[in-house]
């Protein structure tokens, strides 16, 4: 049975954060996760779920600048924070750089992945803007792919690294 | 080499790009209703089992449980499949393996909903797991369908093969085992289902043939199919995995029961334990030559797991045993297949349909008799490769193709090829453990579904109400970019221009039947219907235009924005002309019913357009470790003209990545009908890390002259040739030969390199 009183002391628990440049304030229970915040209460669905178990990376954000899986991320864990998600990349006007490269070199075939992969590649970049093929695999190694082998992937992010990562355009 | 540099201008942003890359293309699983539930399913605690009571009381009283459902629930046929309906959808006596769905429920919260499905009291009689192929075949085994325990078996011979074994110089014989591979999907199973108030029901959730989805559940919940929509792209990946129905009966019944909305989203474990797998094979095979190479007699049997439903597994069976002969000519051949019901799942269709596991077997063979008859590998398969005009592997005509001697040649001539030649020098490994190795494998497959199955390929195209060009299809976008190939072979083929047309698919009540998005079938189907209809289609809007204008029709034509005279200015617009038409009560619209060509002859669903792959790969083997890097890969694909190159060069990519897997670490094992993992953790698909080396695909587009089939699928066959030559080039590393997939990496271990120089072996 559902325990009620279990249901009303975790309730009123309040999380304060920032995502995607905005406050937000929300009750939310001890036990919830941050990816099913993201997803359940703020209708952010670019998050995406799949393996659960921080295996995969397409549950993706950056906390803070760094990403983090949020399928692992108690809600309470982001108090305070800043959390970016594939939702808060792109300005009114333009796509992220990293975006741009991403549609231009086809680094995606059924997408799934790719929210998550372009946050990896965001906080990879500006954390590093020249990583070697060793950083490259050892930031982008707990994001999977099926659809694309990584070739369109590496290729992008080859385009982001050689742009800079700042301009728009990729060409 | 196919690139973007060399694709030029045929490189395009993908039409479903912008969405994908920001986030804001909702999947099906993505969406939410207001009053939405929530649905699980309960799935059989037991691979082999009879039930002996299931009781809901309990889970019916649980506060916010709004419907529980059993067998006895299931208003229509309680049974699902692709081609043989034997799949409970609601386990009414017997369980047969452990995601059998025995009961399923709707609740306000997922909460609510798990504790409904923990109170659900089933009783069961275990029975004992049928875990092999060979038990279930054996006579004395429990049967798992009234008709035994064989789906199917396929025997085909031609010639003498048993006797022409007397005249051969050189026999190979091994058997070779295959993996339970597992789709991957990224996205698992799941969707909405929404009854509406005008008594339709409309499903939201991925397939490969959104049709074949609404007839299966019109027939479940005994209603016609008129009163369901089927939407069902876009899809977050596929690969063969969502053809079959997974979570839409449950969904559709809760949705029916309780008059609102249901969500359902699997989790992976449920997703595993639930979902079908690639076929684990295992094949024996004897094959001999003469003196100068060439096939005299070559005998194949084939025993493929299927688990505990039909699903695609006939088929399957029949595509592996045309693949254990290839693209080689054979003087006697005798072949035997059988597909067996045990309790390890379900095995289904997985792209590469029973192509990978034959050619890893059938090349392996070229590879043994080469070693036994010291003639290069590659050079064997030359001598035994077929002409454009040979007929296919069983005998029947086939379009005629040149593919096969195309691949090889271009592989042959590969900057690896010639890098495996100039050895030693080349790639001299960086530690004693480390074994530098080549191979290189040919394939042929054939796309469609094969001789006597329908296989329908139909395309209405209309003057929309608002002006656009509308292109209707019931194909699916999961991934593989076939909206982008559809927009490009619009506007590049058939003159239309970008923004003036509109392209539908994944909508039941928008489509036509053109068949499942599936066997490589649907780039070739799309030009071959659209090159049948346009020409009509066109001389209608022409003629609509000259109604509309005084004009002659034959003066008109088709033009950016809309009709243009012979001057090339624009007399109508498509919105005007589409005005002019409703006005008058009329509406342009062409509808073709076109099937995928089928070959004249053969018993066994044999195909009839085929596509050809030649690869060479590098690898290091680490002999204390016994892991294997792909260090460098090339594949030459005759594919005829490229549709689009950004999607050829990706499924060709993915396709190896997925092979990748295949060859070296994926394993969905089974223990007595149980899977022995759960998740993402244990079940290793190939990182960027396994993926991050030199990789050339060369598409060579040459057809035979006057060929009319145009762009041909190349989503499978990049998944059948790598394993075989990753098998190759680790003999060619080590002297090891590999007749098990994944590799095991204990075959590969030596004793380490400085205690082989100071102990002396005992």
């Amino acid at each position: 049975m559902i325990d009620n009183t279990w249901t009303e002391r975790t309730a009123g628990a309040r999380l304060e954060c920032e995502v995607n440049g905005r406050p937000v304030s929300l009750d939310v229970a001890p036990s919830a996760r941050l990816l099913t915040v993201l997803r359940e209460e703020l209708g952010l669905t670019g998050t995406k779920r799949s393996c659960e178990i921080g295996r995969c990376g397409a549950c993706m954000v950056m906390v803070d600048g760094k990403p983090i899986n949020s399928c692992l991320t108690m809600a309470y864990q982001v108090s305070g924070s800043r959390i970016t998600t594939i939702e808060g990349l792109a300005s009114e006007a333009e796509l992220h750089p990293v975006q741009q490269c991403f549609l231009e070199e086809g680094g995606y075939q059924c997408g799934y992945c790719t929210p998550g992969m372009i946050v990896s590649v965001t906080a990879m970049l500006e954390h590093n803007p020249n990583p070697t093929m060793e950083e490259i695999e050892e930031a982008m190694s707990g994001n999977l792919c099926r659809c694309t082998g990584y070739g369109g992937i590496l290729r992008s992010i080859a385009r982001a690294i050689e742009t800079g990562g700042q301009s728009n355009d990729c060409r | 080499m196919l690139n973007r540099m060399s694709a030029g201008s045929r490189w395009r942003t993908r039409p479903d790009g912008r969405g994908k890359v920001t986030g804001e293309l909702a999947y099906l699983t993505d969406m939410a209703a207001d009053g939405e539930l929530i649905g699980l399913v309960l799935r059989s605690v037991h691979p082999f089992a009879r039930i002996k009571r299931i009781d809901t009381a309990a889970a019916k009283a649980v506060p916010g449980v709004r419907a529980v459902l059993t067998h006895a629930d299931v208003p229509g046929l309680n049974r699902f499949g692709i081609v043989v309906r034997d799949q409970p959808v609601l386990c009414e006596d017997v369980v047969r393996y452990i995601g059998d769905a025995v009961a399923a429920v709707a609740a306000e919260t997922e909460a609510a909903a798990r504790e409904a499905l923990r109170l659900i009291e089933v009783d069961y009689e275990v029975y004992e797991t049928i875990a092999s192929p060979e038990a279930a075949l054996k006579p004395d085994c429990r049967k798992l369908h009234p008709d035994g325990n064989v789906l199917k078996r396929i025997r085909y011979g031609k010639g003498d093969a048993r006797s022409a074994f007397d005249r051969c110089v050189c026999i190979a014989e091994e058997t070779y085992r295959t993996s339970r591979q597992m789709h991957t999907y990224m996205e698992t199973e799941g969707g909405l289902f929404v009854p509406g108030p005008d008594g339709r029901l409309t499903v939201f959730s991925p397939t490969q043939h959104g049709r074949k989805d609404r007839e299966q559940l019109a027939d479940i919940l005994g209603i016609p199919e008129e009163r369901i929509r089927v939407l069902s792209s876009p899809i977050g990946g596929s690969f063969g995995g969502k053809d079959e129905l997974n979570v839409q009966p449950y969904g559709a019944l809760l949705a029916c029961r309780t008059g609102r909305p249901v969500r359902i989203h699997n989790s992976r474990t449920e997703s595993v334990r639930a979902g079908i797998k690639r076929h684990p094979m295992t094949i024996r095979m004897k094959t001999g030559i003469d003196a100068k190479g060439r096939i005299l007699a070559h005998q194949v049997s084939v025993l493929a797991d299927t688990g505990a439903y039909a699903t695609l597994g006939g088929e399957v069976l029949t595509n592996a045993l045309e693949n254990s002969l290839g693209c080689y000519v054979y003087e006697n051949i005798e072949i035997e297949g059988v597909s067996a019901f045990t309790n390890n799942g379900v095995s289904g269709e997985f792209r590469g349909f029973g192509a990978n596991q034959a050619v890893f077997a059938l090349e392996g063979q070229m590879d043994r008799l080469a070693e036994l008859s010291g003639i290069d590998p590659w050079q064997l398969r030359r001598i035994n490769l077929r002409q454009m005009n040979d007929p296919g592997a069983y005998g029947q005509m086939i379009v005629p193709t040149d593919g096969a001697r195309q691949v090889w040649e271009a592989a042959g001539a590969s900057p690896l090829k010639r890098e495996e030649a100039e050895r030693p020098g080349a790639g001299a490994p960086a530690a004693p453990w480390l074994k530098i190795g080549y191979g290189s494998a040919v394939a042929m497959m054939g796309t469609g579904l094969g001789k006597g199955i329908p296989d329908p390929g139909g395309c209405r195209l209309s003057l929309a109400p608002d002006g656009k060009l509308e292109v209707a299809f019931s194909y699916e976008e999961f991934g593989q970019g076939l909206l982008a190939s559809l927009e490009l072979m619009l506007i590049e083929r058939f003159g239309l221009f970008e923004g003036d047309f509109r392209m539908v698919i994944g909508d039941t009540d928008r489509v036509p039947e053109s068949g499942s998005s599936t066997a490589a079938r649907t780039t070739t189907m799309m030009w071959l219907a659209l090159g049948r209809l346009m020409p009509e289609f066109k001389a209608r809007l022409a003629e609509a235009a000259s109604r509309m204008t005084g004009r002659r029709a034959e003066a008109l034509s088709l033009g950016r924005g809309g009709i243009l005279d012979e001057g090339g200015a624009l007399v109508v617009p498509y919105a005007a002309l589409a005005a002019a038409e409703q006005a008058n009560g009329r509406t342009i619209e062409c509808v073709t019913s076109a099937s995928f060509p089928e070959s004249p002859n053969g018993d066994f669903a044999n195909r009839f357009l085929f596509v050809q792959a030649g690869t060479t790969v590098k690898v290091e083997v680490n002999e204390l470790t016994g892991r294997v890097r792909l260090l460098d890969q090339y594949h030459a694909v005759a594919g005829g003209p490229v549709a689009n190159p950004q999607g050829y060069l990706g499924q060709i990519e993915g396709a190896s990545g997925m092979a990748l897997g295949f060859a070296l670490t994926e394993d969905a094992a089974m223990k007595d009908g149980r899977y022995l993992f759960h998740n993402l953790d244990s079940y290793l698909i190939p990182t960027i890390v396994d993926q991050s080396k030199s990789m050339t695909v060369e598409a060579i587009e040459d057809v035979p002259e006057g060929d009319p089939y145009g762009p041909r699928g190349i989503g499978e066959i990049g998944s059948v040739t790598l394993a075989p030559a990753i098998a190759q080039a680790i003999w060619n590393a080590t002297g090891v030969r590999i007749a098990r997939l994944p590799v095991d990496p204990a075959e590969l271990q030596k004793r380490p390199y400085y205690l082989q120089e100071a102990v002396p072996t005992r």
